[in-house]
């Protein structure tokens, strides 16, 4: 009998804590474990009596990268349970901001935790000398997004000016078309990583498990839609979320896991995930990247996730250049309406960069939290993680592939869901 | 960042780690990208979990960049683990700084441990204890505050650390800032700005911004909590309120505690 058993402690070039447990008898895995070693972060009773306008702040948080989602779906769950309607300018706005989170989250995530996996450096830094024309690019990439969510949230992570019923600050218009301009110069080089990413070698596999995204005809949904999985194409009110999402504890994780409460599917939330759920409503461009990169529905591999984030990048620039266009010749004001607290539940899902992000909180009369449940989109992705780790451990031990080998293309696996460890403890 | 290995060994060896915390403050020192590789070139960057898989060294550093708040017995352990191996230890961020949001979970620990897990705490979340600073811990040489840093800031203060150039605490509170940005008092509209009892040093950016100050930077060592209860009571405004929104980033601050009513 051989064993073999691979422990990855610490993973490197994640966001958080944790390690990874893989048991190898005879070709036949026996264990996988994602150890999430997170301190328990308790932010859900944190917010707990506190006023409804400290919750976005609070719950900001949990992450750092995707801050902005955190900020945008808590007001949108204060504002479900207290039935505010947000100007158009403002939901644009948000929108912005949550595309300024892609840009920053998918530049730091593929040039500075990726590509170090396929470039075979332990980190992005000896690029700067090898491919000057890539790092610069992709630190382009990731400033610029930074340069996005300051100018419309006041700062690149942690927002100031979002708040329950709008904004208390707005650039003005000339900064609008500066950005805008900003963001169609670097679109070449957002088509360029596409191709890049692409070409690097990857195992192939195909996930068993589904994959699930915010989805509305003729919009790709990242602020609305509702949700749907891909592979029966299950759809359910955001409200609802409980009968289709099933968060569990598991012994070796300090973060919840959750799979899909109907059939106990795992399920992948992230940018592949979009892809699959939102291809039509992918800007032409993103789609033609993609199509190019061999990329397109179903596309089962996890790790086809890096070159996912590749064309989100394209998409974002398109869409956001359009957007940047139109909100400096566009009337209306972004200043916060009026809230008024009831006592009521509010639910909201975005997609952040990393997946769908679901808040759900109660209030007292007085706009005070009673209950909430946060869920991230790395608790939906590490089931997932797993499963897809033993195919691909099963299939490179059947192949006779070093422990060496094996222990890159796991850790690989593993960053390829962009996992926030950290965000998963909350 | 081509370097002899004569070069290498005459740079200064740093290490960032994180504890508890959203990642925020390591993510704010990537976030320089213009300045990145100038930084990185006057130091050797021994060991970063967040940007590298290179394995933590053996011996020495000299800088250790500590982002997080303590939250578990490992992460005391490993702060004064640290702190033994380095020269100069510098917290970056309200969590490192202050404990931060996430002191906020310091009062009621187990409770809260049993409402998010329902009595059954995970063997991976650690041996949880009350979130607390790193200074609190350890002795800290430097501090960077705000949530999140500046990114400036902290190259301002790694530069200190590595030159021992001039060293210089502010001890005011924000209300100046407010004045030299002509930006109004948002007491004025109502809301309860905490400004007036933080310590200055970021400019002011919420408030300039139209947001009321949530004193991520930590209580002034000037700040008088009392009167500025007295001026909230005045104001017909509520002073519970006011205490429970200093409780975001100063619930472990000894500063709020010898303030007790």
């Amino acid at each position: 009998m051989t064993r073999t058993t691979l422990t990855m402690h610490h993973i490197a070039r994640v966001e958080g804590h944790g390690n990874v447990h893989v048991d190898i008898e005879d070709g036949i895995v026996r264990d996988v474990r994602m150890n999430i070693v997170e301190p328990a972060r308790l932010f859900e009773s944190m917010v707990v009596g506190r006023p409804y306008d400290k919750v976005s702040y609070i719950a900001s948080r949990i992450c750092g990268i995707c801050s902005s989602s955190h900020v945008v779906t808590d007001l949108m769950a204060i504002e479900d349970a207290f039935g505010i309607e947000v100007s158009e300018r403002t939901r644009m706005l948000r929108e912005l901001l949550v595309y300024g989170s892609y840009l920053q989250n998918h530049a730091a995530h593929l040039f500075v935790f990726a590509a170090p996996d396929f470039t075979g450096d332990e980190s992005v830094f000896p690029l700067a000398e090898k491919d000057p024309e890539f790092f610069e690019g992709g630190l382009a990439l990731k400033a610029l997004g930074n340069e996005l969510c300051a100018k419309v949230g006041g700062r690149s992570i942690h927002p100031i000016t979002a708040v329950p019923g709008g904004f208390t600050y707005e650039m003005d218009s000339a900064e609008y078309i500066a950005l805008a301009d900003k963001l169609a110069a670097i679109r070449p080089f957002a088509e360029h990583a596409v191709d890049v990413f692409a070409g690097f070698p990857i195992p192939e596999i195909e996930s068993a498990g589904d994959f699930m995204a915010l989805h509305e005809d003729g919009r790709y949904a990242v602020v609305t839609g509702v949700p749907r999985f891909a592979r029966d194409a299950t759809a359910f009110a955001v409200r609802d979320y409980r009968a289709y999402i099933d968060e569990y504890p598991v012994g070796h994780s300090a973060a919840y896991f959750s799979r899909r409460a109907d059939t106990g599917a795992t399920f992948a939330a992230s940018a592949l995930a979009r892809i699959n759920t939102s291809w039509d409503e992918l800007t032409r461009e993103a789609r033609l990247a993609a199509a190019k990169a061999g990329l397109r529905p179903p596309a089962l591999n996890p790790y086809r996730n890096n070159v996912a984030q590749a064309v989100e990048l394209v998409d974002v620039c398109v869409r956001c250049e359009a957007m940047l266009r139109n909100l400096a010749e566009m009337q209306g004001s972004s200043a916060p309406v009026r809230v008024v607290p009831r006592a009521a539940r509010g639910v909201a899902m975005t997609e952040a960069p990393r997946g769908t992000l679901v808040h759900d909180i109660e209030f007292d009369e007085t706009g005070h939290v009673t209950r909430a449940n946060i869920i991230t989109p790395t608790v939906h992705n590490l089931s997932d993680t797993e499963c897809n780790i033993r195919r691909v451990a099963e299939q490179l031990a059947a192949a006779g592939v070093d422990e060496h080998t094996m222990r890159l293309e796991i850790e690989k696996l593993v960053r390829a869901y962009d996992p926030c460890l950290s965000c998963s403890v909350h | 960042m081509a370097c002899t290995d004569t070069c290498a060994q005459t740079r200064p060896r740093v290490a960032i780690i994180g504890l508890a915390s959203c990642f925020g403050c390591q993510l704010q020192i990537t976030n320089d990208e213009a300045h990145l590789l100038d930084v990185l070139g006057q130091i050797e960057l021994s060991y970063w979990q967040l940007a590298s898989s290179a394995p933590e060294p053996q011996g020495d550093v000299d800088v250790v960049v500590v982002e997080g708040a303590v939250t578990t017995e490992e992460s005391r352990r490993c702060v004064q683990r640290w702190r033994e191996r380095c020269r100069v230890m510098i917290a970056v961020g309200a969590c490192a700084v202050t404990g931060g949001i996430p002191g906020m979970a310091s009062d009621a620990l187990v409770d809260r441990c049993d409402a998010v897990y329902g009595g059954d705490l995970p063997d991976a979340c650690g041996a949880v204890c009350a979130p607390c600073s790193v200074s609190s811990v350890v002795r800290v040489d430097f501090e960077v505050r705000s949530c999140p840093i500046d990114t400036a800031d902290f190259i301002r203060v790694l530069e200190q650390a590595l030159y021992g150039s001039n060293r210089f605490e502010l001890s005011d509170t924000m209300c100046g800032s407010c004045k030299r940005n002509e930006s109004g008092c948002l007491w004025r509209e109502g809301k309860q700005c905490l400004g007036l009892v933080t310590l200055a040093g970021c400019g002011a950016k919420c408030v300039a911004l139209g947001r009321e100050c949530n004193g991520c930077r930590g209580l002034s060592p000037h700040a008088n909590v009392a009167a500025a209860r007295r001026m909230v009571a005045a104001m017909g405004m509520d002073v519970d309120e006011f205490d429970r929104s200093l409780e975001l980033f100063n619930q472990t601050n000894s500063l709020l505690q010898k303030e007790n009513r």
